[in-house]
């Protein structure tokens, strides 16, 4: 049989050398230049993000008196003073962290809700055997430009008409919140999944079929692995859309002592006048979720997940 | 293992009036190697995977052992397919490739990984277990969609082009892996090629088909010898078989075939004139193959032609040499120490027992 063949070397170096490395090639400039270029893009985006925490870090009665900057030649400024009262609180109604555990719970069903809706519908538009896949298809990308404060009046009096009958009125509850933002992330999400699964070649779904596996485990033992790229940045689009989310939380929430993160930052600017202390200390919280969220979904964005699948 | 049947199988996709499979019948017997061949589209796949499952049957039926299978779906039909593109699962190891049939059907666990090893060793694949398929080559995962077939000791093996991804080279070398395979097996295997000398070195057996429709089915050496028409005459062999349209006219001793202008006539005995007479045609159309011609003229019954070199191909031990006769076009071999210039005026001939008779309009062969 045929002997070991040494894999490519270029392979072997770091996937992001080589990445910086095709850009420059492409377009035709240096290397140096492409790093320079991404080290501004990081800058820009670092500065401001920087400067709020280190403002929530600043002891309230230095705000209007001194820049944040000014942190940088006396250290000493810096305080966990406004974390601590911000969190004296603990979990009680109005405080941030009932807040940060409310816009949990409206942001996890939320997200895994329309990661796995998305994903069922688009493994059944691409590799279903009924008729009508790309029209339906066509239908749900339609729908993708629908604005959601048009559905805001009818969705509200549909949960009304929902209690009427069943006495179940989700409106001003949080899984009233959580229908809603399902709804509205399910056409983007099957959109992006859809198109995600038509590149799985048809091959190896035939390949499980032959080999024993029924619709379910062809889902999730073949094509459901090969989505996690599709997966995790989908996740990601819908838990920051949510977890950002203010109006829909207004509408749907209105009156509902437990608030997310957004409703909870609004409420400090409008009661309490100029309360940015508070403000950048519960930015800074509600910034730092996501930011979980985006590094340990990172290591899904493989490239390449197909290769070795067919040739 | 176990015999696979056909009986009429037809099948017809919605909005095509052609039949992309007619009415095929094919007895596979158990153990046998059998090649399907033909053109690209001639429907040779499609049969291969509605024995598979993968296609519905618009009628007829398929029998693997005993049963008739036609609803069965794939996973209950004991068969398994080697893919052209091989279809490995790309997120699994090469182990895992090859037990996930096994895990589904919830064998024992150290029957699996017996099976495994074993595979693994018969294919050479031991020290890859462990590795993804984006890491091996394509000699390597071929073998590794072969073993993922061979694990699950299934009762047929269907192969769909499983050699067309490999280069030249590689493609000799597995064509031989597959027919020692076979014989260590002793399985049934089903095998789809374009390629006619895939199907000639290892089939025990060649269905040609065309159209979707079976032409012959016989070992090689019938199918070489003996082709059943006009269509198998030019798929079996390379360079393909030379076709002259050639006029019967009575000698007084029988039939002779004359082509136009005369360049080409061949001397009929007395068996080939009354297999003439009984088709009552006044046209035939004359089969003789490249390798058949010699660079001799010849005294007494078969082909003599005389002819001018075209185009010489040196391929080492022999050449392949483009004749023009009259209007006609044909390829001989000749040994490649004959001194042969373009241009050249030959005088050529086969023996009578090298001439294939065919119907002039329906292909069939004459006898």
């Amino acid at each position: 049989m045929s002997k070991v063949d040494p894999l490519e070397d270029e392979k072997a170096a770091p996937l992001k050398e080589r990445r910086v490395a095709v850009v420059a090639r492409r377009l035709h400039i240096s290397t140096l230049t492409v790093n320079i270029a991404l080290g501004l893009v990081a800058i820009f985006w670092l500065v401001p993000t920087i400067s709020l925490l280190i403002i929530s870090l600043r002891p309230e009665s230095l705000f209007g008196t001194s820049g944040w900057w000014t942190v940088f030649t006396a250290p000493s400024q810096l305080t966990f003073g406004n974390y601590t009262t911000v969190f004296s609180q603990g979990f009680a109604t109005g405080g941030v962290l009932n807040s940060l555990i409310t816009s949990l719970e409206i942001t996890i069903p939320a997200t895994i809700l329309v990661a796995l809706i998305s994903s069922l519908a688009a493994y059944s538009l691409v590799f279903g055997f009924w008729r009508g896949r790309d029209m339906i298809f066509l239908v749900i990308v339609g729908l993708m430009v629908v604005p959601l404060q048009v559905a805001l009046i009818p969705v509200v009096q549909f949960y009304r008409e929902l209690g009427n009958l069943f006495g179940l009125n989700p409106y001003g509850t949080i899984p009233g919140v959580i229908i809603f933002h399902v709804a509205f992330g399910l056409p983007f999400g099957i959109f992006l999944m859809r198109n995600f699964l038509t590149g799985i070649p048809r091959d190896l779904l035939e390949a499980g079929r032959i080999e024993g596996a029924g619709e379910w485990k062809i889902f999730y033992r073949i094509v459901l692995p090969l989505a996690l790229p599709a997966i995790a940045s989908l996740a990601i689009f819908q838990f920051i859309w949510v977890w950002n989310d203010l109006l829909v939380a207004l509408v749907f929430l209105g009156g509902n002592v437990h608030t997310p993160l957004t409703i909870y930052l609004y409420d400090q600017t409008r009661s309490l006048a100029a309360n940015y202390w508070i403000v950048s200390t519960g930015a800074v919280v509600s910034i730092f979720v996501p930011l979980i969220v985006f590094f340990s979904f990172q290591r899904y964005f493989v490239r390449g997940v197909l290769a070795g699948a067919v040739k | 293992m176990s015999s696979v049947t056909l009986r009429e199988l037809t099948k017809k996709y919605d909005g095509n009036d052609a039949y992309s499979l007619d009415s095929v019948s094919l007895d596979v017997a158990h153990g046998e190697f059998i090649c399907l061949v033909g053109p690209s589209g001639c429907g040779k796949t499609t049969a291969l995977r509605m024995i598979a499952g993968l296609e519905s049957v618009t009628s007829g039926d398929i029998e693997i052992g005993d049963r008739v299978v036609n609803d069965l779906a794939p996973r209950d039909r004991d068969i398994a397919l080697v893919f052209q593109s091989y279809a490995l699962y790309p997120h699994m190891t090469v182990s895992e490739n090859m037990s996930f049939g096994l895990k589904l059907r919830k064998v024992p666990k150290d029957e699996i990984k017996k099976a495994v090893i074993d595979a693994a060793r018969i294919l050479d694949l031991e020290q890859y277990l462990d590795r993804k398929p984006g890491q091996l080559s394509g000699g390597q995962r071929q073998r590794v969609a072969l073993g993922r077939a061979i694990v699950r000791n299934p009762s047929a093996f269907l192969m769909d082009e499983p050699l067309s991804n490999l280069d030249a080279k590689l493609r000799v070398q597995t064509r031989a892996e597959i027919a020692r395979l076979h014989h260590r097996l002793g399985a049934t295997m089903i095998y789809v090629t374009h390629d006619q000398v895939e199907a000639m070195t290892m089939a025990d057996r060649i269905a040609v088909i065309n159209l979707g429709k079976l032409e012959q089915v016989g070992s090689p050496r019938d199918l070489y010898d003996r082709p059943a028409n006009q269509f198998v005459g030019g798929f079996i062999g390379s360079p393909s078989m030379n076709f002259v349209p050639m006029h019967v006219e009575s000698v007084d001793d029988g039939l002779r075939l004359v082509s136009d202008g005369g360049d080409m006539d061949v001397a009929l005995g007395g068996v080939e004139s009354s297999v003439i007479r009984r088709a009552g045609v006044s046209e035939v159309v004359m089969g003789v193959r490249p390798e058949h011609i010699d660079h001799v003229p010849r005294s007494g019954g078969g082909l003599q032609m005389r002819a001018s070199v075209d185009v010489i191909e040196f391929l080492g031990n022999d050449e392949h040499v483009h004749l023009t006769s009259g209007d006609h076009v044909l390829v001989a071999i000749v040994d490649a120490r004959t001194p042969l210039t373009i241009g050249d005026s030959l005088t050529l001939s086969a023996s009578i027992e090298a001439i294939h008779l065919f119907h002039p309009e329906t292909g069939a062969a004459l006898k």
